[in-house]
């Protein structure tokens, strides 16, 4: 009997705790592709400034919360999708899920047009590049003492040395493994890419499924040489003490970070208030500082231990011919490169 | 380990091996229940609750690609090259897990092998495991800079992809195994291994010609019911395959890469067929041909004396089994305390301190984990209590009660959306949808638990009580509810272990407002804070522990003054 009683007691705070949780009306509700850290802080100082509270669930894939806005569609219970790439924020806008917005803030930050949707369905706030990721320890216990160059361009990844030490990001699970792929495709040529990326496939250890696995299996000395975004491999060095090497080699490519409206969320008032805000300085700079991501702002110090963006050397990058051929080249890597 | 682990003893999985003998309708009985209003109206509330909560949202999920996107399935390369992986995986990883589980089994029910009991509480412990946890230590010990890889053999080995990911699921799995084959081997009464050696056999024709044949079908069982969990196995895969291809990730990176809902779906509709093929073959072929449990665990005489040289060989073999067990505790507990692994073996509180933020996730894994425990323990005793009466339509019942075993947990995450997101029944956004869903997709466990304890019922007593008059809730009220008490904690406790440990359900059915610890654990793995997802490893483990213990210590108690014992 006692058991009963105290089965039942722990019954009844379980519902009590269920039933606190919920109302509440000047809040809006976040789905960030960011990691917790910089979530929390860049909500907080929203808070602060507008006096919406702020729900967030940070997941570390954009591609699941693109797949849940879809799934939740028939009510959806976000009101913003901040962070990853445009490349998930625009297929959702196509179906007609986002919530078109002309944003001032936008306007009056002086952001490059090219940053944002023409139409107000999604506004980039930050960018990243692709580079080269060395893992130092290994480098210098392996490749140093025979004299190996540090590698300085894509074809550097070619090495025989680096036969069964490379990894990065699979182009058919990844957005940025796929950027990876198409930039070779606009810097060599179609036929020159392929041979490339065979050539590429022989020295291979592994590609990760996921984008943060390249970093975490470099980091761990699983390979010596990768390729991940920039931000990813300076901030593991960084903040989580890793012992990794950045080099942005010329013709790479570059992702827009974007935040969009969700629409027929909870609060879109809110949620407009929040695109204003990622518009502002203070989101851009902490993302900045924790998250080692280029700001789309002009007045914003760029992230400590990069490289300016404006003296990167970007390839000549066909967003356009890159989505319309997406499926024919993830056939093609599965056929001709197998893994 | 100071507790029983009766929740575990009992059958916990979808095809355990309950036999029966094929019912034969008693017309009359079927009247009298059937008339009886209050079971009438269980036995539909119980149809209602899992056609909602199983199968519509399986039909949501498989009816959201075109016919036509299913039509295009063989066209595409990479998802017949993750079926072709998967099915030998699910071999291979079969095979070794069953054959372990085999050896633990027989080590654990001779009374002569030393350590028996030891062996036997360290083999559970993976249960308690977040399923991405073996594969997360293994990295840290065999990786390429893993502890015993590099650190002490100085070798440069490379764990990722398929070999890695088999000895994974080897460990992970084979306890499963074991629970069953040992129930198999203990109903075989040890008088016939006596005739057969009176009749002069040897020791080895003795294990060969008698436990083992009388085991088979048990063990073809177990093999089955490892096999669906090697084919739905997300959790080690997700961390150790590498760019492996397997069905069971391919539908999560199609929607962690690519936001590709459709192509998840497909490739869910794709595991589906094979592991109901396999459910079925154990359900409605194997479990009917096993005769060990039939006679029940009735028989007192002593078992003999085991063959040295099997003695000391299965000894062997668990001794190795149980470090590699004790490798998977060991190198989250290190990983957790050590600044950098591989570079800077100091001790540091760092990850802990990390992880302390990450508190109130622990809170939400318990509250979720004890809602999902108590759903599943009360549907699973109904449910339980219904099948075994002599009513109509009682076997479609029980396989629904048994068919979320079959469904992979993303299918499970996906369907629940779909399905109750809009009126009549609106869940998402609530810690409810997460409960539920946990809860129907670990009833297999909970239901089997609570067949396997109302099997113990003497018949006689119910019948007495019936033909004195008492209602059929009456006599659930009075003579069942008092035994199934233990067959609700049964079910509740692998509930919640399950429920709190659970990823490949969690990671699509959180809510801003309910984040809960594996989510929180997997996060940090994927943003690289290995140290901190070690730590907070270890925290979900020792509540998980806790909890369990707290529960049994209870149950412990009142079971001890109940006779049924």
């Amino acid at each position: 009997m006692k058991r009963l009683i105290a089965m039942g007691v722990l019954l009844a705070l379980v519902l009590v705790g269920v039933g606190v949780s919920q109302a509440q009306t000047t809040r809006i509700v976040v789905y960030s592709a960011l990691p917790d850290l910089e979530t929390t802080m860049v909500n907080r100082e929203f808070t602060k400034r507008t006096g919406i509270s702020v729900e967030a669930l940070s997941v570390a894939a954009a591609g699941t919360i693109a797949a849940r806005i879809r799934a939740e569609k028939d009510k959806p219970r976000a009101d913003i999708f901040v962070g990853g790439s445009r490349d998930f924020h625009i297929p959702l806008a196509r179906e007609g899920l986002l919530l078109a917005y002309k944003s001032p803030a936008f306007a009056e930050a002086r952001v490059s047009p090219a940053y944002f949707d023409p139409n107000g369905f999604w506004y980039g706030w930050y960018l990243g590049a692709l580079a080269i990721i060395v893992n130092t320890d290994r480098w210098d216990r392996e490749m140093a003492p025979r004299r190996v160059p540090k590698p300085a361009t894509w074809d550097d990844f070619l090495r025989p040395e680096f036969k069964g030490h490379f990894i990065m990001p699979s182009p058919i699970t990844t957005g940025g493994g796929y950027i990876f792929a198409a930039v070779q495709i606009f810097r060599l040529g179609e036929d020159r890419a392929w041979a490339y990326l065979r050539a590429l496939n022989a020295n291979a250890s592994q590609y990760t499924p996921t984008a943060p696995g390249t970093i975490t299996l470099l980091a761990r000395g699983e390979g010596i040489v990768g390729m991940q975004w920039a931000h990813e491999g300076i901030g593991a060095r960084l903040a989580a003490l890793q012992p990794l090497e950045t080099i942005v080699p010329p013709d790479t490519g570059f992702e827009v970070g974007a935040v969009s409206i969700i629409k027929g969320g909870p609060n879109s008032e809110g949620a407009k208030a929040y695109v204003d805000f990622l518009a502002s300085r203070t989101p851009q700079d902490i993302n900045a500082k924790f998250g080692y991501r280029y700001p789309v702002r002009a007045d914003v110090p760029v992230p400590m231990g990069a490289t300016k963006f404006e003296d990167l050397k970007f390839v000549k990058y066909d967003l356009a011919w890159a989505i319309d051929n997406m499926a024919r080249i993830r056939e093609r890597w599965t056929r001709e490169i197998g893994r | 380990m100071g507790w029983h682990w009766r929740a575990f003893d009992a059958p916990g999985h979808p095809g355990l091996a309950v036999s029966e003998p094929v019912a034969v309708i008693r017309w009359g009985e079927v009247r009298r229940h059937a008339g009886d209003p209050g079971v009438a109206l269980a036995f539909a509330g119980a149809a209602v609750m899992l056609g909602l909560f199983v199968l519509y949202p399986a039909f949501r999920v498989l009816v959201y690609p075109t016919l036509q996107d299913y039509l295009e399935i063989p066209r595409s390369l990479r998802w017949m090259q993750a079926a072709r992986n998967s099915m030998v995986m699910m071999v291979i990883s079969t095979l070794t897990a069953t054959l372990s589980g085999l050896i633990f089994a027989f080590a654990v029910t001779r009374p002569d092998v030393p350590g028996r009991r030891f062996f036997r509480n360290i083999a559970v412990l993976p249960i308690f495991a977040p399923p991405f946890m073996v594969a997360f230590a293994y990295i840290l010990m065999f990786g390429r800079q893993g502890l015993i890889t590099k650190t002490v053999l100085g070798l440069d080995a490379n764990i990722f992809g398929w070999h890695g990911l088999w000895l994974v699921q080897t460990v992970a799995f084979f306890p499963l195994a074991m629970i069953i084959i040992i129930g198999v081997l203990e109903g075989i009464n040890p008088s016939m291994e006596h005739a057969a050696r009176n009749l002069g056999a040897d020791e080895w024709a003795v294990v060969r010609t008698v436990s083992l044949a009388l085991a088979r079908p048990g063990i073809a069982g177990a093999a089955l019911v490892v096999a669906i969990s090697v084919l739905a196995d997300f959790g080690n895969a997700v961390v150790i395959a590498g760019g492996f291809p397997l069905l069971a990730t391919e539908a999560w990176f199609r929607m962690e890469g690519l936001a590709d809902l459709k192509g998840a779906a497909l490739v869910v509709a794709m595991l589906i067929v094979p592991t109901v093929c396999l459910f079925l073959l154990e359900r409605y072929w194997v479990s009917r041909r096993v005769y060990t449990t039939v006679t029940g665990r009735g028989s007192r005489v002593e078992r003999p004396p085991t063959h040295p040289v099997l003695k000391w060989s299965t000894f062997l073999f668990c001794g190795l089994m149980s470090v590699m067990i004790g490798l998977v505790y060991f190198g989250v507990v290190a990983g957790s305390l050590t600044a950098v692994w591989g570079r800077d073996w100091t001790v540091s509180l760092a990850h802990w301190r990390l992880a302390m933020d990450r508190i109130p996730t622990l809170w939400a894994s318990v509250k979720i984990g004890a809602m999902a425990g108590v759903i599943t323990g009360v549907v699973g005793v109904a449910v339980a209590f219904l099948t075994s009466r002599r009513l109509p339509l009682r076997h479609v019942l029980d396989f629904l009660a048994v068919l979320p075993g079959a469904l992979p947990g993303v299918f499970i995450g996906v369907g629940f959306v779909l399905a109750f997101n809009r009126p009549p029944i609106e869940l998402v956004g609530t810690p409810w949808i997460l409960a539920l869903a946990l809860a129907f997709w670990h009833l297999p466990m909970g239901y089997q638990a609570a067949v396997a304890t109302l099997k113990q019922v003497e018949r006689s007593i119910e019948e007495a009580a019936t033909n004195l008059g008492a209602s059929g809730l009456r006599v659930l009220w009075d003579i069942y509810v008092p035994l199934l008490r233990r067959a609700f904690l049964g079910a509740f406790t692998v509930s919640f272990i399950r429920s709190v440990t659970n990823v490949s359900i969690v990671v699509f059915l959180v809510t801003p407002g309910n984040i809960v610890a594996t989510f929180a654990i997997l996060n940090m793995i994927g943003n690289g804070i290995w140290g901190g997802a070690a730590a907070l490893t270890t925290m979900l483990l020792l509540i998980t522990f806790a909890s369990v213990g707290m529960a049994q210590a209870v149950v412990g108690r009142t079971m001890r003054s109940t006779p049924m014992g």
